[in-house]
């Protein structure tokens, strides 16, 4: 029946009109990924755009800040079985622990998500607003209102994080919004915004402990946002009635107004000891002194925006959206302090809340849509560790700023050596090694099975003797499938493997306060910057040296086979490795079917004056079974 | 028996809404009453400068079709905006210029709605309609009053004339139609005959359904798995209408008649709502009260001088209620009032030269009431004046050529001027190819709601300006002679049109501040280039057996040009489909003692779309169609008429949804079973 009702249906249609489109299955709204920016940052932001009331368009939108890449309908890729999707008009969104809470306004639901905001659970709260958090408690502000009720009251719900239920609720003010904890308080903005002409200026302070209000504060007409600076001073944006009643903001300590500041502030957002707010009218950012309030230069222009919305000021940059006309399409820009643009990304429609995590994720393959679903590549997709021993390269390739850390190192290793992007990294000297895979298995086959790429090169006219820098390649399969490189290595056993002279189980400690061999060439030092220890010790195997004297220049003896560095790119069987020839730690040869990840170490120990150190270098890996 | 004719005539004349008679018309009124039985689909030869599309009689009767709103669909050039179920709402927008372009007249009189300027279609019954006619730019005669002159799309709603043969004194129909979600409506009409010059008629209709029919949201990963795949029943679509209607005509002296027609339409209804995630069912409610009074008088003196006075009145009451706590919670009432005159002149210069006047005058008010805050009650009133000069001539049966200008005053805004030019040239009067072009410019003024419903209204707004240029290529032909049913031929209609409109001005809903504070532009331009084509045929067949089809293709390309910087500059507005088409399929039989059987197939088509203003792959959505069928019978028991009809809608059960995340029903089924006297 249900065959022969869709050979009908497909029949009439072609019948009757056929050249019109057919409906098809509706497939889930896809995630598209877009790269936006070369700039290697840590971690990501997460932008909640709010969609029109009952278009069921809230949507939530993450940066990837480590590689760059901004994709839309984020959450809709980690979890697309959810029923309606994100919901209906976004309202706020907070990272508390290690969840992430995203109000959904009209669909009346706290949702709650891992960081990575695959769903957990959702907390039902009629018309709810914003969110605060203490202890194991999450406070919700919610527009509740009753017909029978001509007062228009809100409330505020205080819900257990752990259980997800509603422990209890307080009537606060008309439709309050914002609300912040200071000490054991609450504060409430009661905003009266559903009564046009009779607007709430009050906000509601709730002890916690009891959880009931124990005083109302005047404050302007309107307020709509509260947050707490490092004084622990609140600042209340108040909006006015949009007629005489001018907006302005109140700095307060607890009850104490400190401050009146007579600027309109739609929206706030506190970084250290400045207070960023943007207006929405006068489409204007200002910055003023959480110590004194006086006002500071911003050297940032918003003034061509259509609509200033979203506002977040982080340590590293400063975040604003452009609203657009509210039923587009929106823009997140992102500022350094200087004033300098570093990029910016086509959001959902009014990208309103914006939530920093410290962490980066990327796309599973298999939640991508098909548009963008990555076709399998044959080069390095991911770099996991670097760690480089000291070395004259080090800090340089790549380049080393200040601030980075470890996974932004491993991110601009990626940007020099995955998808044949031809860069270069440096190993340093002995013991310094690197650890990547590609987006699949490669699996052992006939012959050899990966290439790798660095910068040796045979002296002019032989092929005997040139520049090699050998490094030692091991492999290891995703054994407990964790996506991790935390399994068994493996060594490739190279031809000096059995030579006696190779130390098998060699070891090397590097320290900070030694890191003074400089040569005229590489002032900088050689230890790796962002790494925190201030000593490294590796282990391996160190290989004999190769060097000789040819006509007074030191070159090496290139190696028959099984090392990195060693042969120029352009001798593809030089360079490429068969994963048969894998060893475990006793010497025994290892079958492997397939192998995940491959780390590369410098495995000479050598240095020379004019020189410098003998380094392994690394410019890719191609996976030669793929086309 | 001449004077009989006549009376019948005059009687049905009275009835007639489209009140500007002109010879042809009373040909083609006397050919009809004399065939009374015979259905013409075909449109036959005519003298329209603008030719209507038109829908009538029995066919009306046939399509799959409960409200005005549903017919219209089987029209090119129109598109349905349909919230879904007996109580969504329904409007329509002709060329893509919005629907608040498109005029309604109900019996010659246009349906008012100064609050929003929308006419739910969707609540006027298909039962006691005669004909709908949808014109493009306006009418084609220029007997008409001044505000006609106005609207860039008009469709014209004509109630059932009342046919009295000879002796006959009254006529009694009585309805009932059962249906899916609980439908129930009942209707019965009465004809009757006071005097030889003064007739009638009566109406009243009700209709519930409790609204609650199944949908289904599924979608599906890209590699096929399904992600969800959910079924809930529609709530709160609950309906109650009762219209009734009543009607007297009178006509005197062979050339005037008077008439006076009173409709009175109460509702209540829930206000089903858009399901989004994590609802399935809003709460609010509307109640609703429709009336109004209207009289027309009109004469001719000289034979040259055709005069006419209209006059209406209309009450229109609302109260919105919101119980669902979770909103905003609400209780507004709005009271509407219309009080309209107008006055037109029709002068015969020469037997090929017409020339009209008229003036109309209207007053609107609105009563604004929060009874919730009890806020003191708003009041908010406009005068309108409009005032045209068009003339109509002819040079020989080539061409026919109309003008008209018209002057529109609404309050002490400046006045503004359109003018509208048509023609129609028949190049070869043998046969009946024309081709038709017209252009025109037509004002929408802002509503009351444009103008007040924010708090941040804006009184400056500037009426929206759509222009229209169109060109039409028309041609029937026939071998059937109407006068005998009975003989094989076939009617054949089929015109193709391209259009070009651009819609300037547009008022739209822009916000200001915070918390969603809209407030009214000038700001948008839609640049709309269209085709319609559409063809009717009817296939006279051996055996009484009669094969009707009707086909439609409209091709929309509307895209908004309003400025380059925005991200949806170029792109198609919101839920105008690319293509459209409906397909109707009709075979009737009559027996040898007058029986009819019919049975019927309609597929409507409405082409992928996007839900806003930018095309992106989140507001894409996807295309619908319906295939619908029905299977009628009518049988003859000495005077008494029995009428059995079954109607099977979306017959493939097809989810789909007009308007984003307002599903319509799957399947459903209606049955209606008439008697008349």
């Amino acid at each position: 029946m249900h065959i022969s009702r869709k050979i009908l249906n497909i029949v009439l249609c072609i019948l009757s009109l056929c050249l019109f489109a057919c409906r098809g299955d509706e497939v889930v709204y896809p995630t598209l990924g877009t790269h936006v920016t070369d700039e290697v940052r840590q971690g990501g932001v997460y932008i909640l755009c709010e969609g029109n009331m009952g278009s069921n368009k809230a949507r939530l939108d993450y940066m990837n800040l480590e590689t760059g890449t901004y994709y839309s309908n984020w959450y809709g890729a980690q979890n697309p079985k959810q029923l309606k999707e994100l919901g209906d008009v976004g309202n706020d969104i907070q990272q508390y622990g290690n969840r992430l809470y995203a109000v959904i306004n009209c669909s009346h639901k706290v949702e709650v998500m891992d960081l990575q905001s695959r769903h957990i659970g959702q907390v039902e709260i009629p018309n709810c607003r914003y969110m605060a958090f203490k202890g194991d408690k999450m406070y919700v502000s919610a527009y509740v209102g009753s017909v029978a009720n001509p007062e228009l009251l809100g409330a505020v719900y205080e819900v257990d994080t752990a259980t997800l239920e509603i422990t209890n609720e307080v009537k606060v003010g008309h439709q309050p919004d914002e609300l912040c904890v200071v000490g054991n308080e609450l504060f409430v903005c009661n905003s009266g915004g559903y009564i046009t002409n009779q607007y709430d200026s009050t906000i509601s302070v709730i002890d916690i402990a009891s959880f009931t209000e124990t005083q109302k504060i005047a404050v302007g007409l309107n307020p709509t946002r509260i947050r707490t600076d490092n004084q622990n001073h609140l600042w209340v944006c108040c909006q006015g009635n949009y007629a005489n009643s001018k907006p302005m903001v109140f700095v307060m300590d607890g009850t104490t107004v400190l401050k009146r500041i007579h600027v309109p502030c739609s929206n706030i957002s506190i970084q250290g000891s400045t207070a960023y707010m943007i207006d929405h009218e006068q489409k204007t950012l200002r910055a003023f002194s959480t110590i004194d309030f006086a006002e500071l230069e911003v050297p940032i222009d918003i003034s061509s925006y259509e609509h200033p919305y979203g506002l977040l000021a982080m340590p590293e940059a400063l975040y604003i959206t452009d609203a657009k006309n509210y039923v587009s399409s929106g823009v997140l820009y992102c500022y350094s302090y200087d004033g300098k643009e570093h990029w910016h990304a086509a959001t959902g429609d009014i990208p309103g809340h914006l939530c920093r995590v410290e962490k980066a994720y990327d796309l599973y393959p298999d939640s991508v849509s098909q548009d963008t679903a990555p076709v399998v590549s044959p080069y390095v997709k991911r770099v996991y560790e670097y760690v480089p021993a000291p070395g004259q390269f080090v800090n340089e390739l790549p380049k080393y700023e200040t601030g980075d850390d470890a996974a932004v190192m491993c991110r601009k290793c990626e940007q020099a050596i995955s998808n044949n992007a031809g860069g270069l990294i440096s190993l340093g000297g002995w013991g310094g090694y690197v650890t990547f895979s590609f987006d699949h298995s490669v699996e052992n086959k006939e012959g050899k099975d990966i290439q790798i790429l660095g910068n040796a090169f045979f002296q002019s006219g032989s092929t005997e003797f040139g520049s090699s820098e050998p490094g030692i390649v091991l492999v290891s399969r995703d054994d407990n499938k964790n996506g991790e490189p935390d399994d068994e290595w493996y060594e490739l056993k190279g031809c000096l493997y059995d030579d006696p002279q190779t130390v098998h189980h060699h070891s090397r400690t590097y320290l900070r306060a030694a890191d003074t061999i400089q040569n005229e060439f590489h002032q900088h030092p050689y230890y790796p910057q962002w790494i925190t220890a201030d000593e490294l010790t590796f282990n391996g195997a160190l290989l004999p040296s190769q060097t000789q004297k040819v006509n007074g220049q030191n070159v090496q003896h290139i190696l028959d086979y099984g090392y990195a560095d060693n042969k120029p790119n352009s001798d593809i069987e030089g360079t490429s490795f068969d994963i048969s020839w894998a060893v475990d730690a006793d010497g025994k040869s290892i079958s492997l079917p397939c192998i995940d990840f491959v780390r590369i170490y410098t495995a000479v120990d050598e240095t020379f004056p004019q020189t410098g150190e003998l380094s392994t270098e690394l410019s890719g890996a191609i996976d030669l079974h793929i086309e | 028996m001449q004077k009989k004719i006549s009376l019948i005539l005059i009687i049905a004349l009275c009835a007639h809404s489209v009140l500007a008679i002109s010879d042809a018309e009373l040909d083609s009124l006397y050919n009809q009453f004399q065939i009374t039985e015979v259905e013409v689909t075909a449109r036959a030869l005519t003298e329209d400068v603008i030719v209507p599309q038109t829908l009538k009689g029995a066919e009306l009767q046939r399509l799959n079709a409960l409200s005005v709103a549903d017919a219209l669909r089987y029209f090119s050039g129109v598109q349905l905006k349909d919230y879904g179920g007996v109580g969504g709402i329904k409007t329509i927008n002709i060329r893509s210029m919005g629907s608040q372009h498109t005029a309604v007249y109900y019996n010659g009189v246009q349906l008012g709605n100064a609050q929003n300027g929308q006419v739910d279609l969707g609540r006027f019954s298909l039962d006691n309609m005669e004909e709908i006619q949808l014109f493009n730019g306006q009418k084609s005669d220029i007997f008409q009053s001044a505000r006609e002159f106005g609207s860039a799309g008009n469709v014209y709603l004509t109630t059932r004339k009342p046919y009295f043969k000879d002796k006959e004194r009254a006529h009694v129909r009585a309805q009932m139609r059962f249906g899916s979600f609980a439908l129930a409506n009942p209707n019965v009409g009465v004809d009757v005959k006071l005097t030889e010059t003064l007739a009638l008629t009566l109406d009243a209709e009700y209709v519930y359904s409790d609204g609650k029919y199944p949908f289904r949201y599924r979608r599906v990963l890209p590699n096929g798995e399904t992600a969800y795949d959910t079924t809930a029943i529609r709530q709160n679509g609950d309906v109650n209408a009762v219209r009734t209607e009543l009607g007297i005509h009178h006509y005197y002296r062979n050339t005037g008649f008077w008439r006076v027609h009173a409709y009175n339409y109460y509702s209540e209804r829930g206000v089903p709502g858009a399901i989004v995630n994590n609802v399935w069912r809003n709460g609010e409610r509307l109640r609703d009260r429709n009336s109004f009074v209207q009289a027309q008088w009109q004469d001719e003196w000289f034979n040259r001088w055709s005069m006419r006075l209209l006059a209406k009145y209309a009450n229109d009451y609302t109260h919105y209620k919101n119980y669902d706590e979770r909103l905003l919670p609400s209780n507004n009432k709005y009271t509407q009032q219309e009080t309209y005159l107008s006055f037109a002149n029709k002068v015969e210069i020469f037997n090929w030269w017409d020339a009209s006047i008229a003036y109309d005058y209207q007053y609107n008010t609105l009563a604004r009431e929060n009874l919730l805050l009890e806020a003191p009650k708003e009041f908010f009133h406009r005068h309108s004046h409009w005032l045209s000069a068009a003339t109509a001539f002819n040079i020989q049966e080539y061409l026919r050529m109309q003008a008209s200008v018209l002057m529109t005053a609404v309050d002490n805004n400046t006045p503004r001027v359109t003018p509208g030019m048509f023609f129609s040239l028949r190049p070869y009067p043998a046969i009946d190819l024309s081709i038709n072009a017209f252009y025109k410019q037509s004002y929408r003024y802002p509503t009351f709601n444009d103008l007040y419903y924010t708090d941040l209204g804006n009184a400056n707004l500037r009426p929206e300006l759509a222009r229209q240029h169109s060109v039409e290529i028309a041609y029937t032909t026939s071998n059937h002679k109407l006068q005998n049913s009975n003989a094989n031929g076939y009617e054949i209609a089929v015109s193709a049109s391209y259009y070009y409109n651009r819609v300037t001005d547009k008022i739209i809903a822009y916000p200001k501040g915070q918390q969603f504070r809209w407030t009214m532009l000038n700001l948008g331009t839609v640049k709309i280039n269209g085709v319609d084509a559409k063809a009717d045929m009817s296939l006279y067949l051996p055996l009484r057996f009669v094969l009707r089809g009707r086909l439609n293709y409209t091709f929309q390309k509307a895209v908004d040009v309003t400025n380059e910087n925005d991200t949806y500059y170029g792109h198609q507005i919101p839920y105008i489909p690319l293509h459209s088409g409906s397909v109707v399929l009709g075979l009737d039989w009559q027996s040898k003692r007058g029986d009819h059987y019919g049975l019927n197939y309609s597929f409507i088509y409405v082409g992928e779309r996007y839900s806003q203003q930018e095309n992106s792959i989140y507001n894409y959505v996807q295309p619908w169609y319906t295939h619908d069928m029905s299977l009628y019978g009518e049988w003859q028991i000495k005077r008494w008429w029995l009428k059995a009809n079954l109607e099977i809608n979306n017959l493939l059960g097809q989810d789909y949804e007009v308007i984003q995340n307002y599903p319509m029903p799957k399947q459903n089924v209606r049955c209606t079973l008439a008697v008349r006297y």
